[in-house]
């Protein structure tokens, strides 16, 4: 019973219950401290700490994840939106930039590695096929007659491997940082606007990545345990050794897919109009900004596809990279997406939304 | 008043399955009542519960017979929204239940599905949190919790509806004895007040029973008891004594009774420690002498595990403990406690190399963990964690075996031997030509330390091995691991079951948030604690100082 009551304490006041030994973080003389009271004030405190450390990571948040969900996807959709429309090499490599910084400003560029693995892995086919297959540029670098076909490798076809490989990274990282920086209920509360159903696939699907990798590494620890080597020998051995794996994550994928429904099912779901439910959250400043700056970046995006601003010519000669950097919708763009980064820098004394 | 539930003639077998899950059940529950559901592995508890709110058969499918009424609703034709306003029902798995990613919002899913207004579920949410003790976790992420915890969120989220039924599919087979009794007082609480009746499947029996009104038993998808607690726990004292209470079982043997009568004056078996002592202070006929022995001293010095200054977590800011120092010698049996999230399964988890320390360092058999890799360290310390299926990559419990020793090169007559003898100790002839993944919950857990114990690894590492495990089973892997122990081999086993502990280990080391709170033999741990120790030693502790299990006392007659 005291065990409850000290977190229901704790829940009611973190704050409170930490106050007389300080802030909420750890240090040796605030140990010392505890150290000198009971036990029981000392498990207190702990559970205190755990809830001080959720509310300050809760308040603490950077980069996108301090703004409301909603302008957080905006913000994300538009980079998705500019790194797909954009075909200059030049552009597409300034779009990935802002990508990489938007990511590393949400303190989530560790999180992000997953993703950048398969960008980089992605880009690095595209970078190798592209040259050898868009063989329609003048300027041959090197060439080469297999039977009666003829390789050539050419500048233009270098630089649109290059340019699709940069595109191709910034709209995958730019769809990480939904991911990342929008927690997958809060997608699904926005997506339950529209309709519930397709926001909840939507949700669940976006999980399947982590919940999949998190099962798989359950596996492969349970696998190593038992003294399977799965990391010894050739390529072809190792894959031997994880193909069965495989079959193992799918049944416990499955199972979990019937119990989640199941349990679903035993709460109501499906069957009538649902309501909705979120603590409320502030609009701020920040939001505000941030909000207005994609939504630009966006028009700009759209209105710049419809005048043709994003055409670049690839073959048979490179058309002027440089010159759309001077483009006026290339400008509101980059502005509209550097922005949010600016807005929701912490040196910013603008307040974050708060629950 | 009418019944809550009528189950009439129920009959059902899931789609594909060669035998019924449940045959001819008839139940009624009426409200305020504790149903408490008892029986062995693939008994049928988990269906039953099912068949109340109607998922079976509506949603599993399969053949169906018979027909269950809640509140006069069928549960086949009723839709589900409905029938969620009737019956709450709590997974026995928490982790693959929960929706949501986050504490609050998990809460909110059922309400919002019922169409609650959003300024309810706000309100209903807050109650539901500081009900169970969620209230400091209420931003946490859901991956984040314990499994404890994760247990108490889905129970949390079902309170939130105010069903009139609560199905429990053993909701306290994560928690500690704290947790699991402030939870099962919270629903004693909610049922009083709220005249919610409760149908709860448990294997623990000795932390429920006393809650009961009713215990209706289950034997191969037959109920084949209906009874009033008194009148079952008569039954069980000559049936079944593994289902009574320690408590129970103790003054079941009272002498100077004919067989088969309680051997008590108003005719009834005690289940707590309250009732025990005011029937031993009322009846002095007979009294409690102690029958165990000391403890034997450790069998050996040989050291098969130590830690040394070891900081563990994931959060260099926020260790789970400090400066551990621990030393496991051969023939231990070493049960591991504490506070869920106290951080036993991460301790035990560095044993094999499966995490690395903060600080300090494992030492597992001379050799320094961080220079083995684990499937190296396998041939040391096998381990069962607490998911069972993770291990299941082969078609059958025999090809699992003979896989897991041919990965640790044990071939021919060798291997043969061993496989022989694992499947001896663990009761796995009947399973060994069966998919393991298609076992029940209890099996699955014993296919699973099949394949971790089969080469008799010099330490074995078991987190939370009586999950979903019935009581025969459990005293049967008690005895099983004293018996390995006496052959030399080391167990270290994560536990929550203290009546377990307390039979099985040799030693007992409770963790808490400090680290290690107590570590010694099971009496000098458990013996006066508060709530981690066993129900004969709370109610004998100034009788028989010592004795922790019922059959370590006898009775004899004073005059």
């Amino acid at each position: 019973m005291a065990s409850r009551l000290i977190h229901v304490a704790a829940g009611r006041d973190a704050a409170a219950d930490l106050a007389p030994y300080g802030a909420g973080t750890a240090s040796p003389l605030r140990e010392r401290t505890l150290a000198s009271r009971g036990p029981e004030d000392r498990t207190r405190f702990r559970a205190a700490r755990r809830a001080a450390l959720l509310r300050e990571r809760e308040s603490r948040r950077y980069g996108l994840r301090r703004l409301r969900p909603a302008v957080s996807l905006s913000c994300t959709l538009a980079l998705a939106a500019a790194a797909l429309v954009t075909t200059n090499p030049v552009q597409s490599a300034v779009i990935l930039v802002i990508v990489v910084t938007t990511l590393a400003a949400s303190r989530v560029l560790r999180a992000a590695w997953p993703y950048i693995r398969v960008s980089l892995y992605i880009a690095a086919v595209v970078l190798l096929v592209n040259p050898l297959f868009a063989g329609a540029g003048l300027d041959v670098l090197w060439g080469i007659g297999v039977g009666p076909f003829r390789i050539a490798v050419t500048v233009q076809g270098v630089v649109f491997g290059v340019g699709s490989a940069l595109r191709l990274a910034g709209v995958i990282l730019a769809f990480s940082l939904l991911n990342l920086c929008v927690d997958p209920d809060d997608q699904l509360a926005i997506a339950s606007r529209f309709s519930f159903r397709s926001g909840l696939v939507l949700s669940l699907a976006a999980r399947l990545l982590p919940v999949f990798s998190r099962d798989a590494a359950r596996i492969i620890d349970a696998q190593r345990a038992r003294g399977v080597r799965l990391d010894d020998g050739r390529a072809h051995h190792r894959a031997a050794l994880r193909l069965p794996l495989l079959a193992t994550l799918l049944t416990q994928s499955l199972e979990r897919a019937v119990d989640v429904a199941a349990s679903m099912e035993a709460r109501g779901y499906g069957a009538g109009r649902r309501t909705r439910w979120a603590r409320r959250r502030r609009w701020t400043p920040t939001d505000a900004a941030a909000l207005s700056a994609a939504v630009t970046a966006f028009a700009a995006v759209v209105v710049g596809a419809v005048a043709g601003a994003w055409s670049f010519t690839y073959f048979p000669l490179l058309g002027d990279i440089w010159s759309p950097l001077g483009d006026a919708f290339w400008l509101v763009v980059v502005a509209g997406l550097v922005i949010p980064l600016i807005v929701t820098m912490p040196w910013r004394p603008l307040p974050s939304s708060s629950r | 008043m009418a019944p809550l539930a009528v189950l009439k003639q129920v009959t059902y077998t899931y789609p594909g399955a060669a035998r019924t899950a449940l045959q001819t059940v008839d139940l009624t529950i009426d409200a305020a009542e504790v149903v408490l559901v008892i029986g062995g592995s693939g008994s049928g508890k988990t269906t039953l519960l099912r068949c109340l709110n109607g998922i079976v058969p509506r949603f599993h499918g399969g053949v169906f017979g018979g027909s269950v009424t809640v509140e006069g609703l069928d549960t086949r034709s009723e839709p589900s929204r409905r029938l969620a306003r009737s019956v709450g029902l709590v997974f026995q798995d928490p982790e693959s239940q929960s929706v949501m990613t986050g504490v609050e919002r998990e809460l909110a899913f059922g309400l919002e599905n019922l169409g609650v207004p959003s300024a309810d579920i706000t309100r209903l949410v807050e109650e539901a949190l500081i009900s169970t003790g969620l209230s400091h976790l209420r931003h946490a992420p859901l991956s984040e919790l314990s499994g404890g915890e994760l247990q108490r969120v889905a129970l949390a989220g079902v309170i939130a509806m105010q069903p009139r039924i609560l199905a429990l599919d053993e909701p306290t087979s994560q928690l500690d004895p704290v947790s699991s009794e402030d939870l099962l007082a919270a629903i004693r609480r909610l049922s009083e007040d709220t005249g919610a009746a409760i149908v709860l499947a448990e294997h623990r029996i000795e932390r429920c029973l006393h809650l009961a009104t009713r215990v209706v038993v289950l034997d191969q998808g037959e109920l084949i008891r209906d009874d009033d607690p008194d009148t079952f726990a008569r039954w069980a004292a000559i049936a079944r004594p593994d289902w009574l209470t320690p408590i129970g079982r103790l003054f079941s043997r009272r002498p100077s009774t004919p067989k088969g009568h309680p051997p008590t004056p108003d005719g009834r078996l005690p289940f707590t420690v309250k009732d025990a002592h005011a029937l031993l202070a009322r009846d002095d006929s007979c009294r409690l002498i102690p029958s165990w022995h000391d403890d034997p001293p450790r069998r050996s010095s040989e050291t098969v595990l130590s830690a040394e200054k070891l900081t563990i977590g994931y959060d260099p800011e926020l260790p789970l403990a400090v400066g551990l120092d621990l030393t496991v010698d051969r023939g231990e049996v070493v049960a591991l406690m504490g506070e869920n999230g106290v951080g036993k399964s991460t301790l035990v988890k560095h044993f094999n190399g499966l995490l690395r320390p903060l600080r300090g360092r494992v030492v597992l058999g001379g050799l320094d963990v961080a220079t083995l890799s684990v499937s190296e360290a396998a041939r040391l310390c096998g381990y069962l964690g607490q998911n069972p299926g993770d291990y299941f990559v082969k078609e059958s419990v025999a090809a699992e075996i003979a896989y897991s020793l041919a990965t640790l090169d044990l071939r021919g007559e060798r291997a043969a031997q061993l496989s022989e003898r694992v499947i001896a100790d663990l009761d796995l002839a009947d399973l060994l030509e069966r998919d393991p993944r298609g076992l029940s919950g209890g099996e699955r857990t014993r296919a699973a330390l099949a394949i971790v114990a089969c080469a008799e690894p010099p330490l074995l590492v078991l987190d939370e091995p009586t999950r979903g495990v019935d009581p025969s089973h459990k005293t049967g892997l008690a005895k099983l691991l004293r018996a390995w122990a006496a052959a030399g081999r080391t167990t270290f086993v994560v536990t929550h079951d203290v009546e377990f502990a307390a039979r099985a280990a040799s030693r007992v080391i409770l963790l808490g948030p400090d680290g290690i709170l107590a570590d010694g033999s099971p009496r000098h741990v458990l013996h006066r604690a508060l709530f981690f120790t066993t129900q004969i030693d709370r109610l004998l502790r100034d009788v028989t100082p010592g004795a922790l299990l019922d059959d370590e006392v006898t009775w004899e007659a004073t005059s």
